[in-house]
Parts: C-alpha cells; sequence; structure tokens
C-alpha cells in the first residue's frame, strides 16, 4: 500500500480530468437546455473540489460553490424554466462550416496543450493548506483597493443595465 | 502527500477551455452558448489558481476573484439580453438574431 502511495496524487488528477471532461462535454453535448445547465452545475462543484483537494485553497472553493453554483445558476435556470424552451432541433443544413470551425477550434487548442513546458515554474502541492482567506483580503483591501471599488461600480452598473434591458416597455 | 507539476492543472484548464469554447461555435441556443462560455471562464480560473499556487503567492486567487465577479455582472446582463430578445422573436435561436447582420 505505501508503495502505491507516490501514485496518490497522479490517480486523483486523473479523476478530475475525466470528471471535467465528462461534465464539460455534457454542457456541448445535451439538446435539452436545463440538462446542459445541470451539466455545468456538476463541472462547477468538480471544479469547486479540485480547489479544495488539490490546489488548498477551500476559501476559493466555497466562493466558487456559492456565486457560481448558487447564484449564477440558479438565475440561469430560472430564465430557462420561464422560457419553456423545448429541446433544440440540431439543424444540419449549416452543419458542414460549424463543425469545421469547431473542430479547427479543438485542433488549436488542443496542440496548446502539448505547447505547455514541463519545465516551466514550480510545483503545485496536493492538499497542502495554501493561503487563507485573511492573506486574501489583506490583499484585495490594499493593493486591489481600486479594481475592488471599480468591481462593485461594474456590478451596480450591470443590476441597473439588467433592469432596463429586461423590463416590458409601456 | 506529493506534488504535481503545475502544468497538469493548466492542461485541465485548457482542456475546458477547449470544450467550452467548441460549445459557443457549434451550438445554436442562446442560453447554452452563454453556459459554454461560463465554461470557458472556469478553464482559465483554474489556471489561474494553479499558477499562483505554484508561485505561492495569493494573487491567482484575486484574480480569480475578481472574475467571478465580473462573470456575475455578465450573466445578469446576458440573461437580460436574452429575456428581452425571446420576447420579441420567440425563441433563443442566435442564428435568428440578425438585426444588425447587413
Amino acid at each position: 500500500m505505501s508503495a502505491l502511495l507516490p501514485y496518490m496524487p497522479y490517480a486523483l488528477l486523473l479523476l478530475f480530468t475525466l470528471a471535467m471532461a465528462v461534465t464539460g462535454l455534457g454542457v456541448v453535448v445535451l439538446p435539452n437546455p436545463v440538462h446542459a445547465a445541470l451539466a455545468l452545475l456538476a463541472n462547477l462543484v468538480v471544479t469547486s473540489l479540485l480547489y479544495m483537494v488539490m490546489l488548498g485553497a477551500p476559501f476559493m472553493a466555497m466562493v466558487q460553490l456559492i456565486v457560481y453554483a448558487g447564484a449564477i445558476l440558479v438565475f440561469i435556470l430560472f430564465v430557462i424554466m420561464l422560457m419553456n424552451l423545448r429541446k433544440e432541433e440540431y439543424t444540419f443544413k449549416v452543419w458542414p462550416m460549424r463543425a469545421l470551425l469547431g473542430i479547427g477550434a479543438a485542433i488549436v487548442f488542443f496542440f496548446q496543450i502539448f505547447a505547455l513546458n514541463p519545465h516551466f515554474v514550480g510545483k503545485a502541492m496536493l492538499g497542502a493548506q495554501g493561503p487563507d482567506a485573511k492573506v486574501l483580503a489583506d490583499l484585495i483591501f490594499s493593493k486591489y483597493l481600486l479594481p475592488f471599488e471599480l468591481v462593485s461600480l461594474l456590478i451596480f452598473a450591470a443590476a441597473v443595465g439588467a433592469i432596463a434591458l429586461a423590463k416590458k416597455r409601456a | 502527500m506529493g506534488a504535481l507539476p503545475v502544468y497538469h492543472y493548466v492542461g485541465i484548464g485548457l482542456l475546458l477551455f477547449l470544450i467550452g469554447a467548441v460549445g459557443v461555435i457549434i451550438r445554436r441556443n442562446a442560453i447554452v452558448m452563454f453556459l459554454c462560455l461560463e465554461l470557458m471562464l472556469n478553464g482559465v480560473n483554474v489556471i489561474f489558481m494553479a499558477l499562483g499556487r505554484a508561485k505561492g503567492s495569493v494573487e491567482g486567487q484575486v484574480i480569480v476573484l475578481f472574475i467571478m465577479a465580473v462573470a456575475a455582472a455578465e450573466a445578469a446582463i446576458g440573461m437580460a439580453i436574452i429575456t428581452s430578445y425571446y420576447r420579441t422573436h420567440r425563441s433563443v435561436d442566435a442564428d435568428k438574431a440578425d438585426l444588425m447582420k447587413w
């Protein structure tokens, strides 16, 4: 058992990669928008687990769950529910052009994976405790104070804009 | 516990970005395109987290926090646009949105 211990991180990594790929492909492939949204939810949860288990960032894992899974996804599901969409009918008229573009993008990004330099920077420890929320807060409220305030302005503008856009014209 | 070279994590992030990009290109449903966009953002987040971790700094996490905030704002605006589009067209088919095409 102890001889297998060094391979543990790689087994976990493989597991996470597989889960990411399956749930991500689910978002792309599933014809029903509700199912696609639920696949995205699964993907976000897996990402959150990756932050927690592999990257030692429990705070970011929680933020990921609360903001993405809790707020954004519920929001999207509400909109889907209100629209009562039917299944998307795949049209095969425009299919060749679209598929060609998609495959082209896939090839470019796939080779980017191999273009990574294996000797690049250091190693990310597995499971080791990373910097906690206090360090994060120190940084946000000192060095990144201006961007932080600007983001709050952005969110305010987005809220007002969303109301103005979605409001029924009188 | 062992350590993993950071490029494994960058590979995961790139994979997510790849799947999302392909989804944006081949799907027609505006909402599903939006979901794929979130997938792409998520991939970038993973890369930021991993690189920040490898450098031993918190700044990667700070950037991810900002990306999440911008993604929330973007979701609000995007859903509002899709709602108002649906109201006039009774569908969310991105191919039928040709008001500004010429």
